[in-house]
């Protein structure tokens, strides 16, 4: 149950030419957390769900193969139609190892580790420390980024490769960061745009990615 | 030099420190990277011993792994390589550092010369003159000119014509400087201006923008859209920030001939009393105007009778200035004629200044009210953050020359006045020795083809010398705890092992000299046990693996044979091997007890095309030589320990074959085996040990 082999049922696209990756094969280790997914969300079956608290992922969102979910500062929450790249983690530690547990809000109700709004990409490698992280609704978070602890990301943006968002950084709607920690403002108007497209993207991915949330109910 | 993006960056005489080493774990750089001064240091009357350091005071940033390194000087360093010159006569007088006088020994931390030592990945070779070559001295000339966006080659005519940027749909962001790509946008048509018989819009309706996919700026920002997906170029000329059309210079020059040719002649002078004085020329415009009006200014000044108008128009074309040239010139010509003297001479010439924009007058407009509250006002009119929408200098600085702006007027710095920026045409060069004029590398002018015809690089030449410290685990002292990795405690005997690499196909016999003590204000002492050493020739790799069968591991009887036998043998003479031991042979007197030690006279280890040898150094105390000599803290990489050392390479090449008396080059040889050139190249090099640990 804890050591899952890196093969799941091959589709009929495949045949017999698939190819095993050369990392070595992941396993699923750690408590197996609370999930709630809907009926339409895809899961891979080597994603990595870890921690004590809840997991949810909304409709139609797609996890990749081998991407981390990880619950162990609070409750993650994946908003609808968002698409978590491999090697993505979403309540990281921080640089230090550290698991943020995130200040209550005015109401005094934990803001759970990673809170992700609807449409948000979370490309490959990136990591959104715990502790009470949001990232707003089609909002782009790019390769290799870290978003820190903490850390308010609004609407629309869109985060550079390798860009780093101190922790407890409020992001304004709509900014780009680029190259070396530069701001700007977006002014494009395609959110609508960039929101379907996302829909097809997702589309193609339920028909690519073999999904298996049973593995983690 | 073989395409800028396979070398690391490395730019002689940027900086006095040439060991740029800023890279440390996480491949960041830092801005406090260099090691500071010790605490110590800084305050003067502070004579107390300091207390016992560690690493976490040596350097409060972790320091870089120093990786060791060989830089070599080129020889068009040396200011007359041909005659001894005294001191005094250089123009410096700083340091007798560029100088090859035999008394004069090279010192790698002179100013001067930190503009001539080069790694040798950047060094090419001439075969005629058997001279090294550095990108300073070679001669460059051009093969090609493309655009590295489309990679499309552009003929050198219409660089002259066109300018040197691509004149396509290849642009860069003004933003970040990235890859402009064309998109299309489907515009929904706005109800209001269906029902409008006229479309005429002050804003261009077009239905494709230029869009960066990094920074995600787009030319709607500045305003400008195209109806036309390709020649971006050319419709991007014809308009402005904003989407307001401009004319190009054809479009002028089409649109005075029609005015010239519909209006009255004696209509447009009255006009132009009425023109308004404040209209904006933009660059292209009142150039254009300015020549139109001298040029009749000049060939009203000459007159218009035949024999001066003909002529003189033809030479206003030209270019000459004032009258009074033109009729001087004139003069010498049909100086006989004295007629023709008193008619230039009685018409001084009435040339005027332009008085109206039509003829090229711009009035700088003092009153700049308009452009201040435009600036305070920023904010409040268009609603968007005044700092972000300020360009940067380098982004200002990166925009190309557009005709269309108003030198005077017009310059804002708001990112809404900048503009997509075509991309500059690169080169593909060839290089060529600057004494025999030898092509030393030469590229295929094919743009997408990265091979070259010819390329003579001194990696193929010059022995590679790599250097690594030699540790014997029961013979070397161990280090300080504590101590930085790779750095080299002062006072106590380092030894390091050069590897020498042979790269041509005969054995070169290689003798090394350095200066007892290294130059510097922390000289180091410097032994070379093995000065003079021979190398084996760069042969196949099957004559190592027959020659390891055969042999045992000292015997060289098998190796004469199999060398011999061998498909590639290194030569007629075959390989000679006068004057070098291994280790531990019998042949050489070694101590007792010390047969895992280097030894003088031999080298440390010799393979197929390569041989070691061991050096050993005894660097300086550092903070106490800092303290004695007054002259302040250590600098910046004064602690890394170099050793300039003079490699001089001898071996036997084929002489070339004198074809036109073939019997000659027989005659002059005499050598026993026939016809053999010996050869000798020698250069002075510098090595980059390591960092003196600041330990005493």
């Amino acid at each position: 149950m804890s050591s899952a082999t890196p093969s799941p049922v091959p589709s009929s696209a495949h045949g017999h030419h698939k190819r095993h990756s050369i990392l070595p094969a992941v396993s699923q280790s750690g408590p197996k957390p609370p999930v709630q997914f809907s009926s339409s969300c895809t899961i891979a079956d080597s994603a990595l769900l870890t921690g004590p608290h809840t997991i949810i992922v909304s409709t139609e969102s797609v996890i990749h193969p081998r991407a981390r979910l990880e619950s162990l500062g609070g409750r993650v929450t994946v908003g609808r139609r968002c698409i978590v790249h491999e090697r993505a983690c979403l309540g990281a530690a921080d640089l230090q190892g550290r698991y943020h547990k995130g200040s209550p809000d005015k109401e005094g109700r934990s803001m759970g580790a990673v809170t992700l709004g609807d449409y948000v990409t979370v490309e490959v490698g990136a990591q959104v420390e715990s502790g009470g992280t949001v990232i707003g609704e089609g909002t782009t978070v790019g390769i290799g980024t870290r978003v820190g602890a903490g850390a308010v990301v609004g609407k629309h943006c869109t985060l550079t490769a390798n860009s780093t968002v101190a922790a407890g950084e409020v992001i304004p709607d709509y900014t780009v960061i680029y190259s070396n920690g530069l701001r700007r403002i977006d002014k494009r108007g395609v959110s609508d745009l960039k929101n379907k497209a996302q829909a097809r993207q997702i589309d193609v991915l339920r028909r690519m990615i073999p999904s298996n949330p049973g593995k983690f109910q | 030099m073989f395409g800028n993006n396979r070398l690391p960056a490395f730019h002689p005489g940027l900086t006095q420190s040439r060991i740029r080493d800023t890279t440390t774990g996480s491949g960041l750089w830092f801005p406090g990277l260099r090691s500071p001064p010790l605490p110590s240091e800084s305050d003067p009357a502070n004579d107390q011993l300091p207390l016992p350091i560690t690493q976490e005071d040596l350097y409060d940033t972790p320091m870089a792994p120093f990786n060791p390194y060989t830089y070599i000087r080129c020889p068009c360093s040396e200011l007359n390589p041909y005659t001894k010159r005294t001191p005094d006569v250089t123009a410096q007088g700083l340091s007798r550092a560029a100088q090859d006088d035999d008394d004069h020994t090279f010192d790698p931390r002179a100013a001067r010369s930190n503009y001539s030592l080069y790694p040798l990945e950047y060094l090419s070779f001439c075969e005629d003159c058997h001279q090294i070559r550095c990108p300073r001295c070679v001669a460059e000339e051009i093969v090609c000119y493309y655009c590295p966006n489309c990679l499309f080659e552009v003929p050198s005519s219409n660089i002259r014509s066109e300018g040197s940027r691509c004149t396509r749909s290849c642009f860069q962001c003004p933003i970040c400087t990235g890859p402009l790509a064309v998109n299309h946008v489907e515009t929904p048509p706005d109800p209001n201006q269906l029902l409008s018989p006229d479309h005429a819009s002050s804003s261009h309706s077009g239905s494709y923008i230029l869009s960066c996919s990094y920074c995600n700026w787009s030319s709607t920002e500045i305003g400008i859209k195209f109806d036309k997906p390709n020649s971006i170029h050319m419709q991007l000329a014809k308009l402005r920030n904003g989407g307001e059309t401009r004319l190009t210079a054809k479009e002028r020059k089409e649109r005075r001939k029609e005015q010239a040719s519909q209006g009255a002649g004696g209509g447009s002078s009255t006009g132009q009393g009425e023109e308004d004085l404040d209209t904006l020329l933009d660059m292209e415009t009142q150039f254009a105007n300015l020549k139109s009006f001298y040029q009749n200014q000049l060939s009203d000044a000459n007159g218009t009778g035949k024999v001066g108008g003909d002529p003189s128009a033809a030479l206003g074309n030209l270019g000459f200035d004032a009258p009074a040239s033109l009729s001087r010139i004139m003069s010498l010509y049909t100086g006989s004629s004295s007629l023709h003297d008193k008619k230039s001479k009685s018409r001084p010439g009435t040339m005027r200044e332009a008085l109206a924009p039509s003829e090229g007058l711009q009035l700088a407009s003092l009153d700049e009210s308009s452009a201040i509250t435009a600036l305070q006002d920023f904010e409040s009119t268009t609603g968007l953050d005044a700092y972000s929408s300020t360009a940067s200098t380098t982004q200002l600085q990166s925009q190309a020359p557009y005709l269309g702006a108003s030198p005077l007027h017009g310059l804002t710095r708001f990112t809404s006045s900048l503009r997509p920026i075509p991309y500059l045409l690169r080169t593909k060069r060839s290089k060529r020795c600057p004494q025999c004029r030898h092509i030393i590398s030469k590229p295929e002018s094919k743009v997408t083809t990265t091979r070259f015809r010819i390329r003579l690089i001194a990696g193929n030449y010059i022995p590679t010398i790599t250097i690594k410290q030699l540790i014997i685990p029961g013979l070397t002292p161990p280090p300080m705890p504590n101590l930085p990795p790779d750095t080299i405690e002062p006072l106590k005997p380092a030894q390091f092992v050069l590897t020498f690499k042979n790269p041509i196909f005969e054995s070169v016999r290689v003798t090394l000299a350095t200066p007892a003590t290294t130059p510097g204000r922390f000289p180091a002492k410097v032994t070379i046990l093995c000065p003079q050493f021979e190398i084996d020739s760069n042969t196949d790799v099957w004559e190592e693996a027959l020659k390891d069968n055969n042999a045992t591991s000292s015997s060289s009887q098998s190796q004469n044979l199999s060398s011999s036998t061998g498909p590639e043998g290194s030569g007629p003479g075959g390989r000679k091997r006068a004057g070098t031991l291994r280790p531990g042979t019998a042949g050489g007197a070694s101590l007792a007890g010390e047969e895992l030690g280097p030894e003088v006279g031999k080298v440390w280890e010799r393979g197929r095309n390569w041989t070691s040898i061991v050096i050993e150094v005894i660097p300086a105390s550092l903070v106490q030589t800092a303290k004695r000599d007054g002259r302040g803290p250590i600098k910046e990489d004064e602690d890394v320990l170099e050793i300039p050392m003079f490699v001089r390479i001898e071996w036997e090449a084929e002489a070339p074959e004198d074809e036109i008396m073939p019997g000659l080059s027989s005659a002059k040889g005499g050598n026993k085996d026939g016809g053999k050139e010996k050869r000798e190249l020698a250069y002075w090099c510098v090595l980059g040990l390591g960092r003196v640990a600041r330990t005493l």
